[in-house]
């Protein structure tokens, strides 16, 4: 803990007067930190860029794609804000976690700073001045032959952002399909078990416990792009008109911007 | 169904012009004696084109979705994902649209400069249609209503190796510019299939430059076989979406507005990535594609 304090002591004074309605707690983040840290410097070895483009302070939205049962990429993410020596933020991430039926991890998750998504819940945060992550595809495991293929976005989640004319920040993230294979997705086992997927990886559920949630030192790229411009509307059919164009238009700057980088990475074989 | 008598007119034993005649009367009465100053025979289409049905309906089985969406009168500019090393799928789509049921129409597609230095391929690809990719070219072509295809990809979309299939790289505008300066509906089109009938493992800069090629690909069969075995393409499922024409409803004026072309190049281009993830999603098998029940509807 006291190491903790002195290596995130500008993150602990900025979210010393932070909302915590939902049960955000600074000891959550404490337990795991050397654990995220571990896992963002060393073991997938994260280049983090475009994190300037976010503000300071003051309310914004980010948008990025993630997959895999596990909230890998909000959790790097959260460690990657919290790590900065320049203007350390928190950030609350909105998913769907009704799901989670163990009490002891639901609230863990809830300290972290996962908040379950609703669009009440998203304007409170915004309203807040929080920076606020969705990502429409969170606990859905792909296959590996779909990886980096974005699943349709869920329009509805950037409603609240867009009523309330809040910047969004589309995040592309390279790594984690190729980290964590998903050979076979057991829909039927799923649904028994009340889960959103049930994925077969060379790990899980092989191995004994905790080394089944293990994954390949694979190489991370994350990167956020510039905000996107769009119009200020008033009328409810208006806004969800540019709510839906926004949405896909968002969808294809992910896919876009990870397409890239993808070619990047292989540039690095060519002869 | 290619069948004997597409393998005589291949052979020559039958006039191809005559044959078309016979079995593609409306096309040919649209076409014959259309032939014009970029170098379009009839003749030479009706020539090859037998042997790209063949690929198309027997060896590719491509299954073309919307067909109806392109207008049987009028200008148009189709736009799509380039694949394939050898560019087939814009003669799969010529050859699929001049053979449409009702109304069959020949496409104009914008060919890069480079074909054109490739002895003897440059007048064949004029005769069969294609017209060296300038702007002045382009709008003439509309200018006679007629369709004009385009792959914003360029040549390099052609080269994307294999662990880079169906990623569509980023478009250029010129297209958006044209439609709005011209006043033309933009029908893009997704194709799933072409990237996958010459896996490229890698292409080798140091040749491309050497040989003044565009790329240079190693595949399973380039450059290991003998001269027609080493452009041998697997027997891969193709679908090809056609979506609804899009109209722009711009001002010429605004095709000078830069800003604008971009974010409509840009959407079209996402609208095409987000189809071929949603294809890719729904297919079954690389060799047998997508579920019967799909294909009826």
């Amino acid at each position: 803990m006291a190491r903790f304090t002195t290596t995130f002591k500008q993150y602990i004074k900025h979210v010393q007067r932070a909302d915590r309605y939902f049960g955000y707690d600074l000891r959550g983040l404490a337990k795991i930190s050397n654990l995220l840290g571990f896992l963002y410097e060393d073991w997938w070895n994260i280049e983090f860029s475009g994190l300037d483009r976010l503000p300071a302070e003051g309310p914004a939205v980010i948008v990025g794609n993630t997959s895999g049962l596990l909230p890998w990429t909000p959790l790097m993410l959260i460690y990657a804000l919290m790590s900065r020596r320049q203007n350390p933020r928190r950030v609350s991430v909105l998913a769907d976690m009704d799901w989670i039926g163990d009490e002891r991890a639901y609230q863990f998750l809830l300290e972290l700073g996962f908040v379950p998504w609703s669009s009440a819940n998203m304007k409170r945060l915004i309203d807040e001045g929080d920076l606020v992550a969705i990502f429409p595809e969170m606990f859905e495991a792909k296959n590996y032959w779909e990886r980096y293929r974005l699943y349709e976005f869920d329009w509805t989640r950037l409603l609240p952002a867009v009523e309330q004319n809040v910047k969004i920040f589309p995040l592309a993230s390279i790594g984690q399909d190729d980290a964590m294979p998903t050979f076979l997705n057991l829909d039927g086992l799923a649904k028994f078990l009340n889960i959103p997927s049930y994925p077969i990886t060379p790990f899980f559920p092989w191995l004994p416990f905790p080394v089944n949630l293990t994954s390949y030192a694979q190489k991370w790229h994350m990167h956020i792009l510039p905000a996107c411009n769009y119009e200020r509307k008033t009328g409810r059919d208006e806004i969800e008109e540019v709510v839906k164009t926004q949405a896909r238009f968002i969808e294809g700057e992910i896919q876009a911007e990870i397409n890239r980088m993808i070619r990047a990475r292989l540039k690095r074989h060519e002869y | 169904m290619a069948n004997w008598q597409d393998l005589k007119a291949l052979s020559g034993l039958e006039e191809p012009l005559k044959r078309m005649a016979r079995r593609n009367p409306s096309y040919y009465a649209r076409y014959a004696g259309e032939d014009d100053e970029f170098g379009y025979k009839l003749s030479t289409f009706a020539l090859w084109e037998p042997f790209f049905r063949f690929l198309l309906e027997d060896y590719f089985k491509l299954q073309l979705r919307g067909v109806e969406n392109i207008p049987s009168e009028g200008r148009a500019l189709l736009v799509g994902n380039h694949s394939g090393l050898l560019p087939l799928d814009g003669g799969m789509l010529s050859t699929a649209l001049a053979n449409r049921a009702t109304n069959p129409r020949r496409i104009r597609f914008l060919v890069t400069d480079w074909f054109f230095t490739v002895p003897g391929l440059g007048d064949w690809i004029q005769e069969t249609g294609q017209v060296r990719a300038t702007l002045d070219n382009a709008k003439k072509l509309l200018d006679r209503e007629e369709i004009v295809g385009i792959y914003p990809e360029g040549i390099r979309g052609v080269g994307k190796t294999f662990p880079q299939r169906y990623r569509v790289l980023d478009f250029h505008p010129g297209f958006v510019q044209l439609s709005i300066a011209t006043q033309t509906p933009i029908i893009p089109i997704a194709t799933v299939g072409g990237d996958e009938i010459y896996p490229n493992f890698m292409n080798m800069k140091a040749m491309s430059q050497l040989l003044h090629m565009p790329f240079y690909p190693i595949t399973p069969t380039f450059p290991w076989l003998p001269f027609p075995l080493m452009f041998f393409p697997l027997p891969v499922k193709w679908v090809m979406n056609v979506h609804r024409p899009i109209d722009l409803g711009y001002p010429v004026e605004k095709a000078n507005d830069r800003k604008l072309v971009m974010r409509i190049a840009k959407e079209i281009q996402y609208e095409i990535q987000r189809d071929l993830n949603k294809l890719l999603r729904e297919r079954k098998s690389l060799f047998t594609g997508w579920d019967i029940d799909d294909e009826e509807q």
